[in-house]
């Protein structure tokens, strides 16, 4: 039987701003047609920096992206046919008053020898927004907005679905039913999807592989290790737990063990650098 | 002189008649571009490249006498689109706000043109007339130009229209769908520098942002969706830049100012109208 070929591969990937200290250190992944990655992690811990780079909007400063196993820097320019990328929707222009079905059409004209396209009526029945096809996009709910974005990178039927916070400012009703499409899409064309997000529960509902980050550390491929309070002690407790002491180190305070030490045992050093995270102790 | 004397006119004398011409094309390419520099947030822009082309006049008229004005118009144009590069460059996708940047270009620019202008200038030619713009100085072959240059800047926004709006209203979707940013980015630039110099004569090079922001502006105010916003910014542009060239002919006022002033005056009654008419709605 020959081996699967992984839609996405991240091999190693580093990234530092400006030659600040990294953002990102050595992450690797592999990520297979119809499975799902979920990315977590604080605020600055790398997650949208992660996915930038994957869609070619960054250059890593190490490491190497494959799309079905081909390096991206073998292709003769950036393999943006091998993916759809949803950016937040707060990206968006406020100025132009621009409605859905322009919108759509504005992506649509890019591929107009291509007929295997999908109709622009059909995906917006699919992520359930065809009754506001002629609304203006600045006029919808957050919800709503996360949809069209959705359905416009449905366009190209894309093997790979790269997800930035779809569900940012939405209710817990609009998360489920945004995740619940994106779950239908997944399953019905084994589309492999990453996503990034906040939502502990959701990731873990909803993805096979989980990638936790926080600049220099990771884990993943271990969702059966896995549990929401696994989860919550790395997110609540240790991802601040770190925050903390590197607002302490930019600061040039000596860090107090006894304030940041009531709950958790953590080695670590004053050295930012070294600065070592340890499960919290049960 | 009334105003059909002044309408008659400009079929008489071809100067007039050309002025009149070279109007209605850049009024239409300004009321296409409008929208998309304001909603590209490039306003400030628009004005530093308009300011520098000061810089490429200097250089140009300490090289050329008064007269060779197709030598003028190609050295100006030259150095504008290089200062025009150089802005493209530094302001491509930066997160950090480029304005301290642009406005320590513009006036450094002008400033270097208003100091060669004044040591080297062969003829010492009024440069108030190229910022302000006076229909008078018109050749035939700067019409000629003007009409060329328009004939290509047009087309290179209606042809990629919808990547044009695609980059402007979602450049993250739009660059990860494959529309090339940088390519772009620079070309926006190069058109509008292409404008800027070609309405000179017409606009002046500081009255020409007039035509470039009050078109896209009042478009914005009033438009409900995407092609009502093109529509109203060019047919607005059109209407009043022809009204104002044919107000300044007939009052014997500068082209650039009177074109300014009908622009701006138009948008504020427009402004007020809404005003008034929601206010009467709402009761």
């Amino acid at each position: 039987m020959t081996e699967p070929v992984a839609v996405l591969r991240a091999d190693k990937i580093s990234f530092s701003y400006n030659g600040e200290a990294p953002t990102l250190k050595d992450i690797s992944f592999s990520l297979y047609s119809g499975e799902s990655l979920g990315v977590l992690g604080p605020n600055g811990g790398g997650k949208s920096t992660l996915l930038k780079i994957i869609v070619g909007l960054l250059k890593a400063d190490s490491g190497t992206i494959f799309f079905d196993e081909k390096s991206s820097s073998e292709f003769k320019k950036y393999p943006f046919e091998k993916f759809s990328y949803v950016p937040q929707n707060s990206e968006l222009n406020t100025i132009l008053p621009v409605k859905v079905s322009e919108y759509m059409d504005f992506a649509k004209s890019l591929y107009k020898d291509d007929n295997s396209l999908s109709e622009i009526d059909e995906l917006l029945e699919l992520v359930g927004i065809l009754h506001k096809k002629d609304s203006l996009i600045s006029k919808l709910s957050g919800g709503e907005k996360q949809r069209v974005l959705l359905a416009r990178a449905l366009i190209t039927n894309p093997k790979l679905l790269l997800l930035d916070e779809p569900t940012k400012g939405l209710d817990s009703n609009g998360q489920d039913q945004l995740l619940a499409i994106i779950e239908k899409i997944k399953k019905r064309d084994k589309t492999a999807v990453m996503i990034v997000d906040h939502n502990i529960n959701q990731i873990i509902r909803n993805c096979h592989k989980i990638l936790c980050l926080n600049r220099t550390y990771h884990w993943h491929d271990h969702t059966d290790l896995l549990t929401k309070n696994i989860l919550e002690d790395v997110y609540h407790c240790e991802f601040e737990h770190l925050l903390i002491h590197e607002n302490d180190l930019d600061n040039n305070a000596k860090i107090n063990e006894a304030d940041h030490h009531l709950f958790c045992d953590h080695n670590h050093s004053s050295d930012k650098e070294t600065h070592s995270l340890l499960r919290r102790k049960k | 002189m009334n105003i059909i004397n002044s309408l008659q006119d400009f079929l008489h004398y071809d100067f007039l008649f050309y002025a009149l011409l070279g109007t209605l094309f850049l009024s239409i390419t300004c009321g296409l571009i409008s929208p998309l520099l304001i909603a590209r947030k490039n306003a400030f822009m628009g004005s530093a490249i308009s300011h520098s082309t000061l810089l490429g006049l200097a250089i140009a008229l300490s090289l050329f006498s008064s007269e060779n004005s197709l030598s003028i118009f190609a050295t100006t144009l030259f150095i504008t689109i290089l200062c025009t590069l150089f802005l493209a460059y530094s302001t491509f996708r930066q997160k950090l706000p480029t304005d301290s940047l642009i406005g320590i270009f513009y006036t450094a620019t002008m400033a270097m043109g208003i100091l060669i202008h004044s040591a080297f200038a062969k003829t010492k030619t009024d440069l108030l007339s190229f910022l302000f713009g006076n229909i008078l100085l018109l050749t035939k072959e700067d019409l000629l130009l003007s009409l060329g240059l328009l004939a290509i800047t047009a087309p290179l926004i209606i042809i990629p229209f919808k990547k044009w709006l695609f980059l402007t209203y979602d450049e993250e979707g739009a660059i990860t769908s494959g529309v090339n940013a940088k390519f772009y980015h620079y070309l926006f630039f190069i058109l509008l520098s292409l404008l800027i110099v070609t309405s000179i004569k017409i606009a002046g090079t500081i009255l020409i942002e007039t035509l470039l922001l009050v078109p896209g502006f009042f478009a914005l105010k009033f438009a409900t969706n995407i092609k009502q916003t093109f529509i109203i910014s060019v047919l607005f542009s059109t209407i009043f830049a022809v009204f104002g060239i044919i107000i300044a002919n007939t009052y014997g006022l500068p082209s650039g100012a009177t074109l300014a002033v009908v622009l701006f005056v138009a948008l504020v009654l427009s402004l007020l109208l809404k005003k008034i008419y929601n206010l009467v709605r709402s009761n």
